[in-house]
């Protein structure tokens, strides 16, 4: 394959499944600009660390890495932002039960180390699978497991026996 | 896992902003363009007192205006808008100002300078129209050419022009390019010019370097290509970076948009001690 069909092909792929690339910058920053920002971040980038990619066959998971990094790598620098925005956030939530029980497991979430959240975004909202959710986040597949049974036991925790 | 199959449809129906779709196509042209050498069309071996600041997100055309209307007093050399080109549609306009350098002896420098601004301007009305065009083919979307210049420094020995050139889409982006010009001399400044041999290069880089890390830790929300995964870290400073001199006689480094810091970051500036150069410099008589 030649570096202009490489290109072609992670431009398209990057065309179709940019909604999927979106929910997952919203997912960590929470907010439509910053989202949109990532996702751009992550396109440049990664148009121009084409070489980077060996094989087109690690394509989606490559371009995961790009964004779940890109979008870590925001939520470091801005943490004392993020963390006044779920104040407010907290303030103005609608009371109904069910939807607070909801909201709990989404907040734990919200509040797992950048590191476990992709874990559990990724195995339980992308439906990715452990191999593939390794080559992402560059662990072994063995930590992965650990950390993602870690992070559901924090999760478990917090919010109760029943979840598991 | 009831509850996180009802978290999933959460996730899954994040709404999808009418915006994406053009963020995607502006990014993957701003990754295009980036790739294109038409880019290093102004990167002439020319340098000193001119400067073009390419997209500055916080450049409002109000305060564009307002610049271009600082009149360059007490100088003989000035600058003036000769050709202006203009082109408003309701999803891409083009507002493209072609500075003329005047009162130069020297009319071979004034009129390389002159002819280069013009070319370039001309150049990106090209560019524009064909993104235009490519913008167009693949339905909608929204495209913005803006080029101003600022005198940056204008005392009785040094004048410098920047060149600011705003590319507008979903996002935009910035470069500049900068023109010194010793006045009393009437020669072009280059940034090599000014010293003795290349290991000016290697000074200003280790200096650059450790003055981003400096930023970084001070203050989170700083950053700079150095140690990261997707993108090629910053190294060193290219022999012709650009560069302008203050009225302060002080050495100013400047980097594009995205050239070592990610985008929010916009254009970066260094300036450099002047005592780290010292022995370097083939004179004091800009820079002390």
């Amino acid at each position: 394959m030649t570096k202009k069909e490489k290109f072609k092909l992670v431009e398209a792929f990057i065309i179709e499944n940019r909604e999927a690339h979106y929910r997952l910058a919203y997912s960590y920053v929470k907010n439509k600009e910053t989202a949109l920002d990532i996702v751009q971040d992550s396109i440049v980038k990664a148009l121009n660390s084409i070489d980077k990619l060996d094989e087109i066959t690690y394509l989606k998971t490559w371009f995961y890495r790009i964004i779940v990094n890109t979008a870590i790598d925001f939520i470091r620098k801005h943490q004392r932002i993020s963390l006044m925005e779920d104040e407010i956030l907290d303030f103005y939530l609608p009371n109904s039960v069910d939807q607070i029980t909801d909201f709990d497991l989404q907040e734990a979430i919200d509040q797992l180390p950048p590191t476990y959240k992709t874990l559990i975004i990724l195995r339980f909202f992308e439906d990715l699978k452990i191999d593939e959710i390794a080559e992402v986040t560059g662990l072994n597949v063995n930590t992965t497991k650990t950390r993602l049974y870690r992070a559901l036991k924090i999760l478990r925790i917090e919010v109760g026996e029943d979840f598991l | 896992m009831k509850k996180l199959k009802q978290l999933k449809r959460n996730y899954e129906e994040i709404d999808i902003p009418t915006e994406l779709e053009d963020v995607v196509h502006a990014s993957i042209r701003q990754a295009k363009r980036k790739k294109r050498p038409m880019i290093q069309y102004w990167m002439l071996s020319v340098a000193a007192a001119a400067s073009l600041f390419i997209g500055s997100i916080n450049l409002s055309p109000q305060m564009a205006q307002a610049m271009m209307n600082i009149p360059v007093l007490g100088s003989i050399v000035e600058v003036l808008t000769v050709h202006r080109i203009t082109v408003t549609e309701d999803d891409y306009h083009a507002d493209l100002n072609v500075p003329e350098i005047q009162g130069l002896k020297n009319e071979e420098l004034q009129s390389a300078l002159n002819e280069q601004y013009l070319e370039e301007n001309k150049a990106l009305f090209q560019q524009f129209k064909h993104e235009m065009a490519e913008i167009k083919a693949q339905g909608s979307g929204h495209f913005g050419v803006n080029t101003i210049y600022e005198v940056k420094t204008d005392t009785p020995q040094i004048f410098s022009i920047a060149r600011y050139e705003i590319l507008t889409s979903a996002s935009s982006s910035t470069t500049l390019k900068y023109d010194t010009i010793d006045k009393e001399r009437e020669v072009l400044i280059t940034l090599p010019s000014l010293f003795k041999d290349d290991r000016y290069i290697e000074v200003i880089s280790s200096y650059i370097a450790k003055e981003m890390k400096r930023q970084m830790d001070l203050d989170q929300t700083t950053s700079y290509f150095l140690n990261e995964d997707f993108t090629d870290d910053f190294k060193q400073i290219k022999p012709d970076q650009n560069f302008y001199i203050t009225a302060n006689h002080k050495l100013v480094i400047s980097f594009d948009q995205y050239e070592v810091a990610p985008g929010y970051m916009g254009v970066v500036k260094f300036e450099i001690p002047s005592e780290l150069l010292t022995d370097l410099l083939v004179n004091d008589f800009y820079i002390h």
